[in-house]
């Protein structure tokens, strides 16, 4: 990767040193500069010196070359190989890095699906389905096929689990096939947030489809919430009530239902923490089909228990279960909930902290032309992806490139991407 | 946000087209030397400025004093059902009272989301907390649907447990009570022309000028306004332009108003699918669920009904339930592909980018434009930013005015972040 490091010395701006020797400006890619902020820095487990690999993984998130009216490109022709041409002057280019592992797969799976042309999102048809169905199974990468396959046995699970209630006439097992159907319903939405979030960026949706990731992973917190209330107030229901709803059928049902989502568990293994450092959109997604197929498991876990507490004669048993349970399943989903919930609140990005983010506003204002930075604003449109933008205003008559140039690299460092400065003249 | 010194230039007998120009004229040109418009003074500036955000708190006010009132009526006739259903020891009424619970706690939660996007921004939030409406609106989306599921299944439950002891006649007092509650909730939650034009020109002068506009705004307003997911038509730029010529408060430019409101009045027409002004969206949401519930009742009322005369025709309880279901359902998914759309942070539908991609490349110093990016905060506020490659001779600060001043003009868009480069 040597050849498409910039050599530090072309980075000159109009003979100016009112900037900062600033190195790690350079145009390309900082090499070994760990000068800025290492704090947040170990969090994202690359090793710490080769900061390129900090945003290797955004190279998928960068627009399309479609989106973008060709325009020249700066005249300094060192840059001319690095630059996609349409891709703003100011802007650090995208890199050119190894493609990840799975890209294979994924790439077959963007021809495939943009080759059928529009696939919109609105058209419901059943041959679409079965053609995405298909095509899953087929070009997924590892997690969606894991995910398909679960859904799918879930699916069968809870319509057998349905003929069998309606048929022998168990309430209980409808109720149970029903709360199955509805976390199917869920985890399919996770399964197309994965699939949709792979296409490109267009007109509408100018900023891609990555988001659906969080929306999904934000909908499965929800949805875990919502569960965790109901069976508090089942156990509220069972400690009025006094009297013991389940039957040896249904922990027949606990049973498998247990092992199915214990399965399911396996699969996601990678993401089965309370607490998880998300570093791309698709993380939160898998956190969040792992959490629900966990609390799905605890819940089963729970009915189980307490059905044998139940036979060695423990009076309430059932109460106890089902408020561990529903206590159990209420943390273990809180901090995905207010993770996803804070990205979709366009709060600012929990990885900058605010003091990195003061000391680029200080270091900017004490550049000379600057009088006044104001109206900065970052958020993060998915974890890892950081849009920012600044409002600058420099004295009258200034060329402002450089300044935009050394603003961009000074956020860049921190790790926002999409930056938009103005400067205004005053 | 006119600046008196130089509304002087209106009492010109020009064409309107010219008085608008110089409106935005005056306003760019006061922004930087003023520091008011453009720049805030403190390092994380509100998102809105005060006279959008004395507009907002007024319609907050009204949207919640409207669900408050809904909560009350829900708890009371929630008390009067659980007493009831006590009194009778009969399931059905507990549960239609735990189905007004529901509705109570979907109101809370959208009161609480109208109450929080008052917040003042802070560093961590710098765009306020406008979204947190968004929010709360999908998650009162999320109990319809999950009430709907949840009445299917008793619905089935019913169907399985056909040991006759399912009363015909009381679930259908039942749901008749429940409709009557709902209807009556419906109206409150809809009924909104009596704030729509109060709340955008509460704080106007009493210029009787601005009452023949009302009436004419309200006008047009009511052919536009349907039950459902309706949305008010409301001329976005008219307030403003009103409060202009308030501050002016010429006598002789009284006609010029008049003119001027009909011109607008015929724009707001004209344009309608342009500037539209969407009912609050929790209000909304609360709607949806009480219309929702509503056609529920009805459904669970003909299910009663039928099961009342013929008890064995267990099914078409079942059939009707869940007819009505994909109707409820059907009935949020315009709200819910509304949402998605913010929280996508996709390009609102009324603004097309590619159109203001276009019109901004028609502008004589304008040689590209690229990393157009336009998303809503919430729905109404927009925002836009992209990076404006100019020529290399052309002066950027009048570049800058003139796309600020064209996109405000044309889309409406306040908050833009314009890159120049060249």
């Amino acid at each position: 990767m040597e050849n498409s490091r910039v050599p530090k010395e072309s980075f000159v701006v109009d003979g100016d040193s009112r900037f900062p020797s600033f190195k790690s400006m350079s145009f390309g890619y900082r090499a070994s500069e760990n000068e800025s902020l290492p704090s947040w820095n170990g969090e994202l487990g690359f090793g710490g010196n080769d900061r390129r690999f900090t945003f290797a993984r955004q190279s998928s998130f960068h627009q399309s070359a479609e989106l973008h009216t060709p325009i020249s490109i700066i005249s300094n022709g060192s840059f001319q190989p690095l630059l996609s041409p349409s891709v703003s002057s100011i802007k650090i280019p995208p890199t050119v890095y190894p493609q990840l592992e799975n890209d294979n797969n994924w790439k077959g799976y963007q021809k495939a699906s943009d080759g059928e042309g529009n696939f919109s999102s609105e058209k419901f048809s059943f041959l679409l389905f079965v053609l995405s169905a298909i095509r899953i199974i087929r070009y997924g990468n590892r997690p969606m096929k894991r995910l398909f396959m679960m859904i799918s046995l879930n699916v069968a699970y809870s319509t057998a689990e349905l003929f069998i209630g309606l048929f022998s006439g168990r309430v209980g097992l409808v109720s149970d096939a029903f709360h199955l159907t509805f976390g199917c319903g869920l985890l399919t939405f996770s399964l197309f947030a994965m699939a949709a979030s792979l296409k490109k960026p267009d007109g509408v949706y100018t900023y891609g489809y990555k988001r659906l990731e969080v929306l999904s992973a934000f909908t499965n917190a929800l949805f875990l919430l919502f569960m965790s209330f109901s069976l508090a107030v089942e156990a509220l229901h069972a400690f009025i009530q006094d009297e013991s709803e389940h039957t040896h059928y249904l922990i027949i049902s606990a049973v498998t239902n247990l092992l199915v989502n214990l399965l399911g568990v396996w699969f996601f293994r990678n993401y089965a923490r309370i607490n998880l450092v998300y570093r791309k959109a698709e993380d939160m997604n898998y956190h969040s089909v792992c959490l629900h197929v966990l609390a799905d498991s605890i819940r089963s876990a729970g009915l189980i228990l307490a059905s044998w507490l139940l036979t060695l004669g423990v009076k309430n048993a059932e109460v106890l279960c089902l408020g561990l349970v529903s206590a159990a399943v209420f943390m273990l989903v809180m901090p995905l909930f207010r993770t996803t919930g804070g990205i979709l609140l366009q709060m600012a990005p929990p990885k900058i902290p605010s003091s990195a983010l003061s000391k680029c506003w200080r270091q900017i204002c004490t550049l000379e032309d600057v009088l006044e930075v104001s109206q900065a604003r970052f958020w993060e449109l998915v974890p890892g992806h950081v849009v920012g933008s600044l409002s600058v205003q420099v004295k009258k008559g200034l060329d402002d490139h450089p300044i935009l140039r050394y603003v961009h690299g000074l956020y860049h460092d921190l790790g926002v991407q999409d930056l938009t400065v103005q400067t205004d003249s005053v | 946000m006119i600046k008196s010194g130089k509304a002087v230039k209106m009492e010109d007998q020009s064409p309107h087209q010219q008085q608008i120009i110089e409106i935005s004229r005056n306003v760019s040109d006061g922004g930087p030397s003023l520091g008011g418009v453009k720049v805030c003074g403190e390092a994380p500036c509100g998102f809105s400025d005060a006279e959008a955000s004395l507009k907002d708190a007024k319609e907050r006010s009204a949207s919640m004093r409207k669900l408050c009132i809904a909560v009350a009526l829900c708890v009371v006739f929630m008390s009067i059902e659980v007493v009831g259903g006590i009194k009778a020891n009969s399931l059905a009424i507990l549960t239609d009272a735990a189905h007004l619970l529901s509705d109570v706690a979907a109101f809370a939660i959208s009161l609480f989301s109208l109450w929080a996007s008052g917040w003042e921004a802070n560093p961590r939030q710098s765009y306020g907390f406008f979204r947190i409406e968004i929010l709360g609106a999908l998650v009162s989306i999320q109990m319809i649907w999950l009430l709907a599921g949840i009445l299917v299944f008793e619905a089935i439950s019913r169907l399985i447990h056909d040991t006759g002891e399912v009363k015909g006649f009381l679930m259908f007092v039942v749901a008749a009570f429940g409709l009557l509650v709902n209807i009556i909730m419906a109206f409150l939650l809809g009924h909104d022309h009596g704030h729509g034009h109060g709340h955008s020109h509460g704080h106007d002068h009493s210029h009787s000028g601005h009452d023949h506009d009302h009436s004419r705004d309200h006008g047009h307003g009511h052919n536009n306004h349907s039950h459902g997911i309706s949305i008010v038509t409301h001329h976005e730029g008219q307030s403003k332009h009103h409060d202009e010529h308030d501050h002016v408060h010429e006598a002789d430019l009284y006609e010029h108003l008049l003119q001027k409101s009909s011109e607008d009045a015929q724009r707001a027409n004209a344009s309608d699918e342009q500037k539209k002004k969407q009912r609050n969206i929790n209000v909304q949401g609360a709607y949806l669920h009480v219309l929702g519930d509503s056609i529920q009742s009805i459904g669970v009322m003909i299910g009663g009904a039928i099961i009342w005369y013929k008890p064995e025709w267990k099914i078409i309880d079942l059939i009707c339930t869940l007819i009505f279901s994909v109707v409820v359902l059907c009935t949020t998914i315009q709200m819910l592909r509304n949402i998605l759309e913010v929280l996508m942070e996709s390009t609102p539908r009324e603004i097309d980018a590619t159109m203001l991609e276009r019109g901004l490349c028609e502008m004589d110093e304008v040689v590209a434009v690229h990393e157009l990016h336009i998303w809503a905060i919430t729905v109404g506020k927009v925002l836009l930013a992209c990076h404006v490659k100019i020529k290399r001779d052309a002066d950027a600060d009048m570049v800058l005015d003139e796309v600020i001043d064209y996109i405000r003009r044309e889309y409406n868009i306040s908050h833009v972040t314009i890159q120049i480069e060249r």
